[in-house]
């Protein structure tokens, strides 16, 4: 177990390095990094030189990024375009984003696999059916059109939600916007659910718990369920980078000033610093969420926990 | 009688078709004795194992008629609960394959323990001594060391074991085997066979093996059924067979056997193909490969002829088979 | 599990046959598997493969027949939309903004006055190129690094393998909003590159894991054996047998490439006013969605339709190529 947690840290660190060395080169090679400085205007060459001095822009792009990765582990991410240090923003904007997160994830756990345990156990009947259907119209209609849908009826129309959310993003606010931002994934989790669970019924192990006279009740739970699950735990969990990385979109639409705002206002102001550092603790959790679900894995599945 | 199969009929929807298993199987087994029930992959055995224990997946199953008496009680017309109390307790199967036959993410223990905590309502931990208990009657060494530890820690012929020992717990009048050693290694196949035939012996039970392995049925066996294309073509008395089988499939089988007596002849092979189940054949369903075919074979369905008092063998010509005039 | 026993006999020679009742089980288990698989019957049976099966049950299964008539008329307005809308998208009158459905404007106008009819239509051609486009780029490189790093393993396989771990680790959407809001332009293949620069990983996985598994087939090591050379065993006998997951997974994700492009131009970074993508359309139209809903309900429900029909298709390929969930 010690040497599996030992590998899978090991195999992190080139992951962590290259995917943040990316996002530098995308921002920092394509876009102009002090664009965003002076303003709304472009800067007139004297101050540009000044700056790119400043900020060691002049230096060659491998000192740049070595720089900005010790600054990074000395917990200095640099500052944002009006001077505020990008650690600020970040303080501000990752509580709302985890606190949208946990509803996404939520959703998908309670209903996701309700659904799929529900489909899984009585496939080909209309109930099976018509949540599959379900899924599919979910997983096919892009979020943002949920979004804008949900927005226009719930908040609009039937008026039962505010339709953009307070600074303050509080769990109650942030029910529509959690089920907007999970709807794909908590499609995919019932149907991984559905398939796990209808593959698992058909295996040996499921006819010895029957042929053992088991009630019903307990061959579902206790030999079924546990393995089949398995598999969308991992989902679940790997998701979770997925789901604070895919966030831009649910935010903008219900104006949640969390992790995807500050990108996204980092990005149209040409923002290296706020981008470069909200990307670079991203893909962290992204790594140790992985890294978790490595783990959880080998406590659900002896098979690897002794391999 | 402790199980009677009287007529018994299941089929299978396909997409090809209904494909009929199992045609009007008749067979019974006594307390203390031993049935091997012998065929080709797809002749039904296992079919007719899982409908008399109640595990068939239906759909696609379908249980088309027939009886299963078990204890004069038939089966087939009891409610599920009630069928489900009698599995496990009253009549248990051992699995071909132990690895995928248990549960991967479950203790030895755990899964053996249930037994005990489902069907006699113990507690956990009295369930677990009755786990180690078990294991120890099955030779697994350092059982109390061992409950704890899951199935692919073990050797294929401890998981095998461990089956024997699940089939075992409550113990049952019936145990249903199907091709129990089928998937070991040979020098452990003797082992595993010897320690099912030893505790059957101790615990009286009746045992139903279900195997496609002529050698192993000779020493355990008390009586043969041979299946073909869902039905069986003869039931006797082990050493009856030996001698001379009544039914041309039957001699084939046992003249397939290589023999040190006959070291150095070509070895005699059963002409043609397995039955395809989605077109049996008309008539007798062996009768394109029988040496001994006739017109009326490829018309009529032989009925189970009596041959002796506890013989019978479904072919028209039983008695120029007996004669040994069918084979090689 | 009993339907496994009763597929239609399997091939198995007389000799085998009588061998295998003696010799046991592990020979008779593969003298049972191995000749044609299953429906490799009697004389009688007819021939099949993998591939005819599924066109077979692909033939009978309406939701392919839906989608793939869904796709192809997709395809033949994304090719010539004049067929089926007579109008210019780009021709608006601001006078009639925001107006409801009309004689000759069955969908209304929006915002700027613009048919919305006629840019629902003209919107397919973006999303089909787009989905077509980085699709086959996603699926020709994915696919070939994948079986090269699969086949030949070893240090490429390593390097590529950790590359594709750093692209998995950059959220999608974030990375187009990155790179492409500084790309200049207006057209489709930004985009195209795009979503080809981070979807190959996905398919490079798939290619190398079922590479990595028919390598192990009997029938490959067979070959070896024989002395066939590299890449005639990576053409002939690796690739047929691992192309059928690519192509499944291929065909899913080309709706979510629409989808994504959809999105990055929602978010104005995908394609810009003046071309004509159902993204664009969306996004022009939610801020007024309370008084004209309809600008923004035609095309969110044309491109909700159009990803639907490449995932139903993917889905209805998936079930007739994988005989398990038969």
């Amino acid at each position: 177990m010690g040497r599996y947690v030992a590998r899978r840290l090991l195999q992190m660190i080139p992951v962590f390095f290259g995917a943040t060395l990316l996002i530098f080169l995308m921002v920092n090679v394509m876009g102009d990094p002090i664009a965003g400085l002076c303003g709304e205007r472009a800067c007139d060459t004297a101050t540009a030189a000044q700056l790119k001095r400043q900020f060691g822009l002049d230096m060659p792009l491998w000192r740049q990024y070595t720089t900005y990765m010790g600054n990074v582990f000395t917990g200095d991410f640099g500052s944002a375009f009006n001077g505020q240090p990008v650690t600020q923003l970040m303080a501000s904007a990752f509580p709302v984003t985890i606190r949208l997160t946990v509803v996404a994830i939520l959703f998908e756990i309670v209903i996701g696999i309700a659904l799929g345990v529900v489909t899984g156990l009585r496939r080909g009947r209309p109930v099976d059916t018509s949540v599959l259907v379900l899924t599919l119209v979910v997983i096919s209609v892009p979020t943002f059109v949920t979004g804008l849908l949900l927005q226009l009826l719930l908040g609009v129309q039937w008026a039962w939600i505010k339709p953009s959310v307070s600074p303050e993003a509080t769990f109650g606010e942030l029910i529509v916007p959690g089920l907007v931002l999970a709807s794909v994934s908590l499609a995919y989790v019932t149907r991984l659910t559905r398939t796990s669970l209808a593959e698992n019924r058909r295996s040996d192990y499921v006819r010895t718990a029957v042929a053992k006279g088991l009630p019903r009740r307990r061959i579902v739970v206790r030999h079924l369920l546990r393995n089949s699950l398995i598999p969308v735990v991992t989902f679940i969990g790997t998701d979770i980078g997925a789901l604070m990385g895919g966030a831009i979109v649910t935010e903008r639409i219900f104006n949640i000033h969390g992790v995807g705002y500050q990108l996204y206002q980092g990005i149209l102001r040409q923002n290296t610093q706020t981008v470069v550092g909200f990307v670079t603790v991203l893909v962290l959790v992204f790594l140790v969420a992985n890294l978790l679900v490595d783990l959880l894995y080998a406590v659900l599945d002896p098979r690897i926990r002794y391999a | 009688m402790l199980l009677e199969v009287r007529d018994l009929h299941v089929e299978f929807r396909t997409r090809d078709g209904v494909v009929h298993a199992v045609n009007g199987v008749t067979c019974e087994v006594d307390a203390g004795e031993t049935l091997a029930v012998l065929g080709e992959s797809g002749s039904g055995k296992s079919v007719t194992a899982q409908a008399v224990m109640g595990i068939l997946d239906t759909p696609p199953g379908r249980i088309g008629g027939g009886q299963v008496l078990f204890r004069g009680t038939d089966l087939l017309t009891l409610k599920e609960e009630e069928r489900r109390r009698i599995r496990g307790a009253e009549m248990a199967m051992i699995f071909q394959d132990a690895l995928s036959a248990l549960n991967p993410v479950m203790t030895v223990g755990d899964q053996l323990g249930e037994m005990f905590v489902v069907h006699r309502g113990m507690s956990r931990k009295a369930a677990r001594a009755k786990a180690v208990e078990l294991m120890d009657r099955v030779r697994i060494p350092a059982a109390g060391q061992r409950v704890g530890d899951y199935p692919h820690q073990f050797s294929g012929g401890m998981r095998q074991r461990i089956m024997i020992a699940m089939a075992l717990a409550l113990e049952p009048a019936l145990i249903i085997a199907d091709e129990p050693t089928t998937a070991l290694d040979v020098t452990v196949q003797a082992q595993v066979m010897d320690l099912l035939a030893e505790l059957q012996h101790e615990y009286g039970m009746g045992l139903v093996l279900i195997t496609h392995d002529l050698g192993v049925v000779a020493d355990v066996a008390d009586r043969i059924a041979v299946m073909y294309a869902g039905r069986i073509v003869e039931s006797a008395p082990v050493h009856d067979i030996y001698k001379a089988p009544a039914h041309p499939y039957t001699r084939g089988l046992l003249d397939s056997i290589p023999r040190l007596d006959r070291k150095g002849r070509e070895l005699y092979a059963i002409k043609g193909l397995p039955p395809n189940l989605l077109a049996v054949p008309p008539g007798c369903a062996f009768h394109p490969r029988c040496p001994l075919a006739r017109d009326v074979c490829r018309t009529d369905v032989p009925p189970p002829y009596e041959v002796s008092g506890t013989r019978t063998s479904a072919c028209h010509f039983w008695k120029e088979c007996l004669d040994g005039r069918a084979g090689s | 599990m009993p339907e496994q026993p009763y597929e239609p006999e399997r091939a198995v020679a007389g000799t085998g046959m009588g061998g295998a009742m003696d010799l046991g089980a592990s020979e008779a288990s593969t003298l049972e598997g191995a000749p044609g698989g299953p429906g490799g019957a009697g004389p009688a049976a007819r021939p099949r493969s993998l591939w005819s099966d599924a066109w077979r049950d692909l033939r009978r299964n309406p939701v392919f027949l839906v989608s793939a008539l869904l796709i192809c008329f997709l395809v033949l307005i994304a090719i010539r939309p004049s067929l089926i809308a007579s109008g210019n998208p780009l021709t608006c009158d601001l006078a009639r903004a925001q107006d409801g459905p009309a004689p000759g404007h069955p969908f209304g106008f929006d915002g700027q006055g613009c048919d919305v009819y006629t840019r629902t239509v003209y919107g397919a051609r973006a999303s089909v190129t787009v989905g077509v486009c980085a699709t086959l780029g996603v699926a020709l490189l994915g696919s070939v690094l994948g079986g090269l790093a699969g086949f030949f393993g070893g240090a490429w396989d390593a390097v590529l393998s950790r590359i594709t771990d750093i692209f998995f680790a950059i959220p999608v959407v974030l990375g187009g909003l990155v790179l492409l809001s500084v790309v200049p332009g207006n057209t489709v293949w930004p985009v195209v590159g795009f979503i080809v620069l981070l979807g190959w990983p996905q398919i490079f996985r798939i290619a190398r894991g079922s590479v990595l598994t028919a390598k192990q087939q009997d029938y490959v090591q067979a070959a070896r054996a024989l002395g066939a050379s590299n890449s005639r065993i990576l053409l002939r006998h690796i690739a047929p047998n691992s192309v059928a997951p690519v192509i499944v997974v291929a065909t899913i994700a080309l709706g979510t490439y629409i989808a994504l492009e959809a999105t990055l131009s929602y978010l104005g970074v995908g394609l810009k006013p003046p071309s004509v993508s159902w993204g664009i359309d969306i996004s022009t139209a939610s801020p007024y969605i309370r008084n004209a809903p309809h600008a923004l309900l035609w095309p969110a429900g044309a491109l909700a339709i159009t990803v639907l029909a490449f995932i139903m298709l993917g889905d209805a390929v998936r079930d007739a190529l994988d005989p398990r969930l038969r």
